[in-house]
């Protein structure tokens, strides 16, 4: 703070008390008077980025604004469930790293099955968008919505219900991606093991399991072939998604993944 | 018995019962206040109380201002959103700190703990009786008024001190003692560009030092005791960049580490008086006070309150200065600091004294016009 006093040799800020001091001041001073008439911070319940009027004034690095169509949309925020087309298959919850999905029944259009849709907890969940690649219907998707806070924890988990209005509020969502690999594991069957129960043909989220009558083969040596129609499970692998909801139900344990064909 | 009855019934009985009442309350104060000196008195209580809670809201717009101004030094805008632009906001943080519960180390001194404090606030509260502010804000003729003023302002690191100490605390003693030496090296230089100032006013009363100003203000002849003295203010209000004893990357928060709720309001609210008191005295000393250039057309201050409403705008200018220091320097070493203080602020208040003494014997500058007479 010696700005009069024993004025250095030295022409570094660091040797010359007068430019140790006025540096900072001059630096302040212009940093003062740039944001005299604007701030770079917005007032955010009043003001918010993803405004029209901030797309063109806040650009990224890129130079690219930031605004819905650019970067904006694949923000990862609340979900949106569209429980119309959800197939209950549990690869969400499956897939989810903090275990913040759970399968809850909602009322389905056939009273006697309903059906069973995600139930997030938002208290744990991490955004990661895990659940929203897994869906295989692209029916749990983010949205843009990022204002969650709320005074009591149980308003954190959202019921499908809640998701559902969230989807049908039309939010800019992350754009869906329904390609799968080509070389995908696919269900193969240990035909010996089968005892044809039907069971995962029953609870296929979506059906492309079919039984198919197979005659029971290699009777024994000197004996009579079966009268008996023995039903076997035939996968379409097409419209397979992978879910693996057969191999958990299937009681012989005859279902299990394979390499691609 | 009618309700009518009944009703004037119970008028009667109140109408005398307030009858009697007042008189017994009025009759004595009527007759006393007959009496004059009691009149000076009230006169008095009243204008204090007015002092009170002017100094008191300047201090918490002060810190709102500082905010505000901080807020731009450093690309944001401060605080938004309680009251317009954030003015309520510090209203709001005070009631707060006003509602919360205090407590105190089990280990701290009782009678240290709460007397340093309240010690501090009350001895910043008291030069706000001294100074003057305007030709009608003014506490009277007080002829050593900025030395009584100066004896005030210095008694705050005993008090920092005591509270320091009784805390208990390291981290508190460690702010205490760095209070002490900081203020202590601080004091010699401050009071000795105060006696430059005396010097060419031929005054310790601040009334006449701002009378003084007429034909110019003395910053521009008394500017090294100007830098000496705003280094020196810097240091004695703990202001960044000398702020050592509240560092809070060292001193967890300096030597107010144990306070909270509202005594460490009475802290927040002195330090704060004590930086209106020091750009009060800025202005006062250097900046012509209540007073404009003669050059300026006249009817900037014909009008009332002008003297306030200029002293106020200077004193604001003053801390915003201090702000944009703030805003600018980093904090410096408590071995710098101390280097800095009586290796190079003494002699250079030394020189400005000299400078003084030069400027009243040759009683004309170039640029700035003439010296009236010392004492006249």
């Amino acid at each position: 703070m010696t700005e009069e006093g024993a004025p250095g040799a030295g022409t570094t800020t660091e040797e010359n008390p007068v430019l140790y001091v006025a540096r900072p001041m001059a630096t302040a001073a212009r940093q003062f008077v740039k944001s005299l008439v604007r701030p770079s911070t917005i007032v955010y319940p009043y003001e918010r980025l993803e405004d029209p009027r901030f797309r063109t004034e806040v650009a990224v690095a890129s130079g690219r604004p930031i605004g819905v169509g650019q970067v904006w949309d694949n923000y990862r925020g609340v979900h949106a469930l569209n429980i119309a087309t959800c197939i209950s298959c549990n690869l969400c919850a499956f897939s989810c790293p903090d275990l913040c999905i759970e399968m809850v029944t909602v009322p389905g259009p056939d009273p006697k099955k309903p059906k069973k849709c995600p139930q997030i907890d938002y208290g744990k969940c991490s955004y990661c968008g895990f659940c929203s690649d897994a869906c295989p219907e692209g029916c749990l998707t983010m949205t843009t919505r990022y204002e969650l806070s709320t005074p009591r924890r149980a308003e954190m988990v959202y019921s499908p219900q809640r998701l559902f209005d969230v989807f049908r509020s039309k939010l800019p969502m992350n754009p869906i991606r329904l390609e799968r690999p080509e070389n995908e594991d696919r269900i193969l069957l240990d035909p010996p093991l089968c005892i044809g129960c039907n069971a995962c043909a029953r609870d296929c989220p979506t059906q492309c399991i079919t039984m198919v009558d197979v005659p029971k083969t290699d009777p024994k040596p000197g004996q009579k072939p079966a009268k008996r129609i023995w039903k076997e499970p035939v996968v379409n692998d097409s419209d397979c998604v992978r879910c693996g909801t057969c191999i958990s139900v299937c009681p012989k344990e005859c279902l299990f993944w394979g390499g691609p064909p | 018995m009618s309700s009518a009855t009944l009703y004037s019934v119970s008028y009667d009985l109140s109408h005398t019962l307030l009858f009697a009442l007042g008189g017994l309350i009025g009759g004595p104060l009527g007759r006393l206040l007959e009496n004059g000196d009691l009149v000076t008195g009230i006169g008095v209580l009243v204008f204090a109380a007015l002092l009170l809670a002017a100094s008191m809201l300047n201090t918490i717009v002060l810190i709102w201002y500082e905010r505000k101004l901080l807020g731009r030094f450093m690309d944001r805008r401060g605080a938004m959103h309680v009251g317009y632009a954030g003015l309520l906001q510090n209203f709001a943080d005070g009631l707060k700190l006003f509602r919360k519960h205090t407590t105190r180390p089990r280990e701290a001194d009782e009678v240290g703990f709460y007397f340093g404090p309240t010690a501090y606030l009350v001895t910043s509260l008291m030069i706000f009786g001294i100074l003057p502010i305007s030709t009608g804000w003014n506490s009277g003729p007080m002829p050593l008024s900025l030395l009584l003023a100066l004896v005030i302002f210095s008694f705050a690191p005993l008090f920092i001190f005591v509270s320091a100490w009784s805390s208990n605390n390291k981290y508190s003693l460690m702010g205490g003692l760095r209070s002490a030496a900081q203020m202590i090296a601080y004091e010699v230089p401050l009071l000795l560009a105060v006696v430059a100032v005396v010097v060419v006013a031929g005054s310790f009363s601040l009334t006449t030092i701002v009378y003084e100003q007429q034909n110019y203000w003395f910053w521009g002849p008394l500017i090294v005791a100007l830098i000496v003295f705003v280094a020196a203010m810097l240091a004695e209000m703990e202001r960044i960049p000398f702020d050592l004893p509240e560092a809070e990357a060292e001193l967890v928060e300096g030597w107010n580490t144990e306070y909270g709720g509202m005594l460490f309001a009475f802290f927040m609210l002195a330090d704060y008086l004590r930086a209106l008191v020091g750009s009060i005295l800025i202005v006062l000393l250097f900046l012509g006070g209540w007073t404009l250039p003669t050059w300026l057309p006249g009817s900037l201050t014909a009008w009332p309150l002008a003297g306030i409403f200029w002293f106020m705008v200077k004193t604001y200018l003053v801390f915003g200065l201090f702000v944009w220091i703030r805003a600018s320097l980093p904090r410096v070493r408590t071995d710098q600091l101390l280097r800095v203080g009586w290796n190079r602020m003494i002699p250079l208040a030394l020189l400005s004294v000299f400078l003084a003494a030069a400027l009243v014997t040759v009683r004309c500058v170039p640029v700035f016009g003439c010296v009236p007479s010392p004492g006249a």
